[in-house]
């Protein structure tokens, strides 16, 4: 299938590029330890004043930051570097490389560029959420592991979705760069679980940037505290939202082909 | 080889000097100048501005929201400190924020990288003086930019907010001396770029000591009791607690003159610093270009 | 005497330290802790003199030194060894009053906010030369009209095209009224029209102030239309230094012979290196020593019509200079 061969012509490329700026690995392992340094530290204090926050014990919020932690490392490595490629080639009016090879355009956008090295953030947080399992629960059921998996590629997709929105938007907004900025700063409340915010921010990051979805749902998962129904209204988000950003994305590049022509 | 050297020819005209206006008035001249410039250009960015401070309003939104759920549990407050004071402080925060956000160490290493240095090199000023100049004059902007967001957060979160009127004289000054305390160590640090394109990652040790030292995550008295120790021997709180606390709590008279006090101190510290760091900087620019 | 010239080099020499890399994760790391180190001679030991008002190109292959030493006469690079004096003070101390009286324009570097429209940026400079309003505008509008830049100076500089950027950028470095200019490159990607432009320019106000200009460019025609004197440097040496006609009689090997002739062209081989024909007209190419005997031959074999010798193009010279090897 196209779309995997593409992907892993780039992965490769993009690999074999990183690898010759190994330094970069010890300057990312560097700010994971700060990222996590800081994260600790927040969690220490939290409990320094209170036993459990909404209901959610400090294992549990262990679980929270870790998943955040790993899914940050995720979007870092393959989303984010992607779509800010994206904008910025829009910009300077480079896409049109992109767009005259023969592949479908959604898919090359998307897998052009890999870091590699964020595979740090996506480990550290593998081994935060394994600390935070290990305080709850002796062994994790399968049911909840299960839907863990689920809940974290469905959490992924969105996320993916919700870039591809920001990046074709760069198709009428040439000074998209900013947007990049507000989801970093967005992506914080990812490190609390979104019951504990008020109403307008919890529709805001749950919906408007799936953040709720990519982080919450998944640690709900593994804290066995998941209702089967909000699998379901992930999967349906996902699946709507992917099709719609598909539509969405087509729509932008006849609107790009057009105005550059 | 020969060497020519033509005469002037003598009809030539003499290029005559232009005459130099006073020292004080032109120092005066060249900040008015270049603070109307930032606030000329900051203006047209209304938007990319509203953005970035859309994007910084989460972080403090989510420390306020934490206490807040656990100030509720307890009763109302933590430690003494109650809803509305936590309110109060993450609103003011945004605006110490801001104004903490100075011409930094990344800066630096764009300046340099860019080749952006030899032009500012070759102007008979030192370029620390438009770095000041130019993002005072963008603080205006964002000052301005800042009242709207203030109150739709007040319409939100409930502070309590009740600051004498010398409390409210004190903040005025207190935050743009963390302005300027805050560009002094950042424009110090900011001279590391000339020894390595790596920077980034210092950087991010001393922007993690100063989230947890300066009471950007919560204010300090939440604080284990050696963390605020060791606070009181560097200058991060007085840049951020300070002035957020002189609007918000109740410092005594002596306590906000001691503040002031402190912030001076450390500006001196951190402008003798960098004057070091910036004559080593330039000999070795000098001697390697970039 | 030395405040005579506007510029004073002796001896100036600038080494570079260069680490020295090998490929892999282990020599980076080991680079860390002990780093080989290269020397690198940029500028060797190259002297000249500038008198006040002339206008000199400053020619010379990528890498033969030609910006490392602009940027040791205006205080950026500080010199290994040897003197370097313009208008009378020591560049690398970088004085207010030195500063004041030169300006470096780099093709393709912008000084100007780039945001806003020139207008405002030179208010700025105004304020950083500390130069009294009344002074001011009369220069800062002679300039305007002399570049013909009119209202390009109101728009914000992004919306200018690269020439128009280059004249505002201009206006800009002169405002100070410098009293000399290092020109590195001034007219790089402009166009012919553009170059002109700023070539006459340049000129104008070099007669009007009397000026120093040192001036490098790629474009043979920048250094043709205003150098009487160039300065080559290649490999970090002066190769040579004099008027830009002497360049070829002391380089090329060749002059051209052009000639026209009544009954046909065959056979001009035998005269020299036939290197184009242009219906009646054929360009010979004959060693330099040769040159006088070969036109005589022609004109006393052939039916000649017309004949010329010249130097071989500038850019000819330029590159068979150029093409030297490092002396060593």
């Amino acid at each position: 299938m196209g779309t995997v061969r593409v992907f892993w012509l780039f992965f490769r490329v993009g690999v074999m590029n990183e690898l010759q700026y190994r330094m970069n690995f010890v300057v990312q392992l560097l700010q994971s330890a700060i990222t996590l340094g800081v994260a600790l530290a927040v969690l220490a204090l939290v409990y320094s004043h209170t036993d459990d926050l909404n209901g959610w014990s400090q294992s549990e919020l262990l679980c929270v930051f870790g998943i955040q932690i790993l899914m940050g490392g995720v979007i870092k490595a393959y989303i984010q570097p992607n779509m800010t490629r994206v904008i910025g080639e829009v910009r300077d009016g480079k896409l049109d490389y992109a767009l005259t090879k023969p592949e479908d355009a959604q898919v090359l956008a998307s897998v052009r560029e890999v870091r590699i090295w964020q595979v740090v953030d996506v480990i550290s947080g593998a081994v935060v959420l394994g600390f935070g399992l290990s305080g709850i629960v002796a062994d994790l059921a399968l049911l909840d592991a299960a839907a863990f998996a689920v809940a974290l590629v469905l959490g992924a997709v969105m996320i993916y979705c919700f870039w591809l929105v920001i990046a074709t938007g760069a198709f009428w907004i040439v000074n998209m760069w900013h947007a990049i900025e507000l989801f970093d700063g967005v992506y914080l409340t990812g490190r609390f679980p979104v019951g504990i915010y008020p109403g307008w921010l919890r529709y805001s990051v749950t919906f408007l940037v799936p953040i709720a979805f990519a982080v919450t749902v998944p640690a709900e998962a593994v804290t066995s505290r998941l209702e089967w129904q909000t699998l379901v209204i992930a999967a349906l988000f996902a699946t709507v939202l992917f099709v719609g950003t598909r539509w969405f994305w087509r729509f932008g590049l006849k609107r790009y082909s057009g105005a550059s022509a | 080889m020969t060497s020519v050297a033509a005469p002037v020819p003598a009809d030539a005209p003499q290029g005559l000097e232009l005459p130099e206006a006073g020292r004080l008035r032109s120092t005066v001249d060249f900040y008015l100048t270049t603070m109307r410039l930032a606030v000329q250009e900051q203006f047209q960015y209304r938007t990319a501005n509203y953005f970035y401070m859309f994007g910084m309003v989460a972080e403090p939104v989510i420390y306020l929201v934490v206490w807040t759920t656990i100030a509720e549990q307890q009763g109302g407050s933590v430690q003494g400190l109650t809803v509305g004071y936590f309110a109060a402080y993450y609103i003011v925060w945004t605006l110490v924020r801001n104004m903490n956000i100075v011409f930094g160490a990344p800066f630096w290493e764009h300046r340099i990288r860019e080749g952006e240095l030899s032009g500012a090199l070759l102007r008979p000023l030192h370029p620390l003086h438009f770095d000041v100049a130019f993002f005072a004059g963008w603080k205006v902007v964002v000052i301005v930019l800042w009242i709207p967001l203030a109150i739709g957060l007040s319409l939100v979160f409930d502070p309590v907010l009740d600051p004498r009127p010398l409390e409210i004289a004190v903040f005025f000054v207190a935050i743009w001396g963390a302005y300027l305390l805050r560009t002094m160590f950042q424009s110090t640090l900011g001279m590391l770029c000339f020894w390595t394109t790596r920077g980034a990652a210092i950087f991010d040790l001393w922007m993690t000591l100063e989230l947890l030292l300066s009471g950007r995550l919560v204010p300090l008295p939440l604080m284990p009791d050696w963390v605020v120790t060791v606070s009181w021997f560097l200058p991060f709180q007085w840049a951020f607690f300070f002035p957020i606390e002189a609007l918000v709590g109740d410092f005594t008279d002596a306590e906000l003159a001691r503040g002031l006090a402190f912030q001076l101190l450390w500006i001196l510290i951190g402008l003798a610093l960098f004057k070091l760091a910036w004559r080593f900087a330039i000999r070795r620019f000098s001697s390697v270009g970039n | 005497m030395m405040s005579d010239y506007a510029v004073h080099v002796a001896a100036l020499e600038k080494v570079f330290d260069v680490p020295e890399r090998e490929a892999g994760l282990r020599a980076a790391t080991k680079s860390l802790v002990r780093r080989k180190w290269r020397q690198v001679r940029a500028v060797h030991g190259i002297s000249f003199d500038i008198a006040p008002g002339e206008i000199v190109g400053f020619l010379g292959p990528n890498g033969a030194g030609k910006t490392t030493t602009l940027k040791m006469l205006s205080g950026l690079l500080y010199p290994t060894g040897g003197e370097a004096r313009v208008l009378g003070h020591v560049p690398s101390r970088r004085e207010r009053a030195f500063l004041r009286r030169i300006t470096l324009v780099m093709g393709n570097r912008n000084q100007l906010q780039w945001d806003l429209p020139a207008l405002d940026s030179y208010e700025l400079n105004r304020a950083i030369y500390r130069i009294p309003r009344d002074d001011f505008r009369p220069v800062r509008d002679e300039l305007i009209e002399l570049l013909d830049v009119g209202d390009l100076v109101r728009k914000p500089v992004r919306n200018l095209s690269l020439g128009e950027r280059m004249k505002v950028e201009i206006v800009g470095a002169l405002l100070h009224r410098p009293q000399v200019l290092f020109l590195d490159e001034p007219t790089i990607g402009l166009d012919v029209t553009m170059q002109k432009r700023i070539r006459s320019f340049v000129a104008e106000y070099n007669r009007r102030h009397g000026a120093t200009v040192l001036l490098t460019s790629h474009y043979m025609a920048d250094v043709q239309a205003l150098c009487k004197r160039v300065i080559v440097i290649h490999h970090g040496r002066i190769l040579f230094d004099g008027p830009l006609t002497g360049l070829a009689e002391q380089f090329a090997a060749y002059k051209t012979i052009g000639v026209a002739l009544e009954n046909g062209h065959g056979g001009l081989e035998r005269y020299g290196e036939v290197i184009h024909r242009d219906g009646e007209w054929v360009t010979l190419r004959v060693p330099k020593a040769e040159t006088p005997r070969v036109a005589a031959q022609l004109l006393a074999d052939q039916a000649v019509l017309d004949l010329t010798i010249e130097d071989p193009p500038i850019e000819d010279v330029i590159e068979l200079v150029f093409a030297q090897e490092r002396p060593e």
